[in-house]
């Protein structure tokens, strides 16, 4: 047991105790509750003005440019999808509600975007009247953007936070909720963007700006933009609802520090340094998106990455405690608490004992984590008949065992870490190569 | 009874800041931009750089506006006003040939709700002899005029739009502007 997230040594206090606790959740309930609040009034009419408004640009873009404008939305919707599975895939112990996701997502797409439209475009001005129109041009995205967007995409998981704050019980969460904000904005402006480009280059409905532009946004920029920025920001203000252990004043610090981090990572990103590129040619210009977009990346996910170590080591140590193998062994603990493990173990369950044993292992994950959140919103010190939910919980992972017992392969592991580290080169090795074909086809395709 | 009462009070509290946040973004913002006119004098006789080593001899009399003037090494635009006449160049990269960024102008023109480009294209060169298109166009209540050239992989977009008596006596003014366009070397 020694090492495995769920179980730290003897004596020794959990890090997710001391660096970034988390509480356990209570069950989703009715709405009821939350009509009474005047945040959930305030979210659903800033939702309903921002939905207006957005479909108001939209169909404005569809009566001059219907083709383009319906490639444009089919296309980054159908984007957004991998990224919002990755998102809630990240919280993958503890899930958030359906709805409040969708809630984080829609602020960012309907309300977020459109306080910027009018926010930003009226900081820009600012910038030209109180400086120079040269300084708005040169450094007017990297000043307006920034401040903001991500103001607003902030108050969105603020708003969550009124609307359901014991739902955020994690950095994690924060996180998740932040990133979903931030994807929904990153959506809703690539649409904009996309028809934008058809209408400068000035050659009708045509769909070719549309592709340039879902390549260019998408892809190469996609992967460093407003989904990362959300999540940052939204871990600080996770830290400041779940660390109540902390003086407001540290906390709100901590918070102002995340979103600062966002606003340094979207600003690095928009200003125009390295605009020429690093180098001669096309491969200058790719090296200087990642020399701008890569660094925010690499630290946001370490910051993720521990955020989500933590609520691992929480969850799985309520499993733990019971020291019941039958419930979880200590190498299922371990399998547990990691994304790539879990699909390892699913994998190595369809080479020994074929695709059924693949799914038993998979519901049987799923059944482990819904019972290490129950037993944790039954209290400290619960046993397996604490809850009539932690006894149902408790009985599908029973049934999931069988089912891997009567397969031949009883325990869920994933041992296979040599050809993990493989897979895990190969798939850097081909993210790259797909950067670099998207790379290729937007200088063959020739953006505006 | 008073816990509840409390957590809604914070709850309320917490709402109308983050109601206070979104306007003064929506509507704060926008009011202050309103507010600082936008207008600024430019140096008469002097060129005025519109981007991309593209500059111009603004009108006599013309003001600039800031707001969408924006210069850049490889595109750039500049708003002059005369009075109700505003006069716009807009230069950007090109790869077509001239009569498909004549084309494209006019397309960008009659996007526009209720503009129609009206009469013929006539043929039309600057003071340092590079060739360009130039029409009419009209609009509810505005007439407008529209030239384009291009050099060296830069289009450059005219337009200049009032109304029909302000257009008529600005008109003598913004032509000899655009006769003043100067193609430098690009940075």
């Amino acid at each position: 047991m020694t090492g495995s997230p769920g179980s730290p040594p003897a004596g020794r206090v959990p890090r997710s105790t001391r660096s970034a606790p988390v509480r356990p959740t209570p069950p989703p309930g009715p709405l009821d509750g939350s009509l009474l609040l005047p945040a959930f009034w305030l979210v659903a009419a800033l939702l309903l003005v921002g939905a207006v408004r957005v479909a108001t640009v939209l169909h404005e873009s569809f009566s001059r440019y219907p083709t383009a404008t319906v490639a444009a939305v089919a296309m980054f919707a159908a984007y957004a999808v991998p990224f919002w599975a990755f998102i809630d895939g990240l919280d993958y112990l503890e899930r958030e509600p359906p709805v409040l996701l969708a809630t984080a997502f829609a602020w960012g797409a309907l309300v977020a975007t459109t306080l910027a439209i009018t926010g930003g475009a009226a900081l820009h001005n600012l910038i030209a009247k109180a400086a120079s129109p040269r300084l708005a041009s040169a450094w007017g995205s990297a000043l307006a953007g920034p401040t903001i967007e991500e103001l607003v995409k902030t108050l969105g998981i603020v708003a969550i936070v009124l609307v359901a704050r014991q739902q955020v019980n994690s950095v994690l969460d924060g996180v998740v909720y932040g990133a979903l904000v931030g994807l929904g904005f990153q959506v809703v402006e690539d649409i904009v963007y996309a028809v934008n480009a058809v209408a400068l280059a000035g050659g009708g409905d045509r769909v070719d700006p549309v592709v340039t532009t879902f390549l260019l946004r998408g892809f190469l920029a996609g992967l460093w933009s407003h989904t990362l920025f959300g999540a940052l920001a939204g871990a600080g203000i996770g830290y400041l609802v779940v660390r109540t252990d902390r003086s407001m004043r540290s906390r709100l610090g901590a918070a102002a520090l995340a979103l600062a981090g966002a606003w340094l990572c979207h600003f690095v990103w928009n200003s125009p340094l390295f605009a020429d590129g690093l180098g001669d040619g096309g491969l200058g210009v790719a090296a200087a998106l990642v020399a701008k977009g890569a660094p925010p990346l690499l630290v946001i996910m370490m910051l993720v990455r521990a955020a989500r170590g933590r609520e691992a080591e929480y969850y799985t140590a309520q499993l733990a405690a019971l020291a019941d193998h039958r419930v979880a062994s200590p190498a299922e603990l371990r399998v547990l608490a990691s994304s790539r493990l879990r699909a390892e173990a699913c994998r190595y369950a369809h080479g020994r004992a074929g695709g059924r044993a693949a799914r038993a292992v998979r519901r049987l994950q799923r059944a482990q984590a819904g019972l290490a959140v129950e037993l944790s919103r039954a209290g400290a010190g619960a046993d397996l008949a604490a809850t009539p939910a932690v006894r149902r919980r408790h009985g599908e992972v029973l049934a999931q065992r069988d089912r891997l017992l009567a397969l031949g392969h009883p325990e869920a592991l994933a041992p296979r870490e040599r050809r993990r580290t493989i897979r895990r080169w190969a798939g850097t090795a081909g993210g790259l190569t797909v950067l670099l074909v998207v790379w290729a086809a937007i200088r063959a395709l020739g953006p505006a | 009874m008073g816990e509840v009462r409390s957590r809604l009070l914070g709850n309320l509290l917490g709402s109308l800041a983050v109601l206070a946040v979104a306007a003064a973004v929506a509507i704060g913002l926008p009011a202050l931009d309103r507010a600082l006119p936008a207008a600024r004098p430019v140096t008469h006789g002097q060129p005025y750089g519109i981007g991309a080593g593209v500059t111009v001899v603004p009108p006599a009399g013309a003001l600039l506006d800031v707001t969408k003037t924006r210069p850049g090494p490889r595109r750039g635009t500049a708003l002059f006003l005369l009075g109700s006449v505003r006069y716009a160049v807009v230069v950007g990269p090109f790869t077509g040939s001239l009569p498909e960024a004549a084309a494209r102008l006019r397309h960008k023109i009659t996007a526009t709700r209720g503009c129609q480009v009206t009469g013929t294209e006539r043929p039309v060169t600057t003071g340092a002899g590079v060739g360009g298109r130039a029409g009419g166009y009209a609009a509810p209540g505005r007439a407008g005029r529209y030239s384009v050239f291009l050099v060296r992989g830069l289009a450059v977009e005219v337009t200049v739009s009032g109304t029909q008596a302000d257009l008529r006596g600005a008109l003598g003014r913004v032509e000899a502007s655009t006769a003043s366009l100067a193609f430098g070397r690009r940075p």
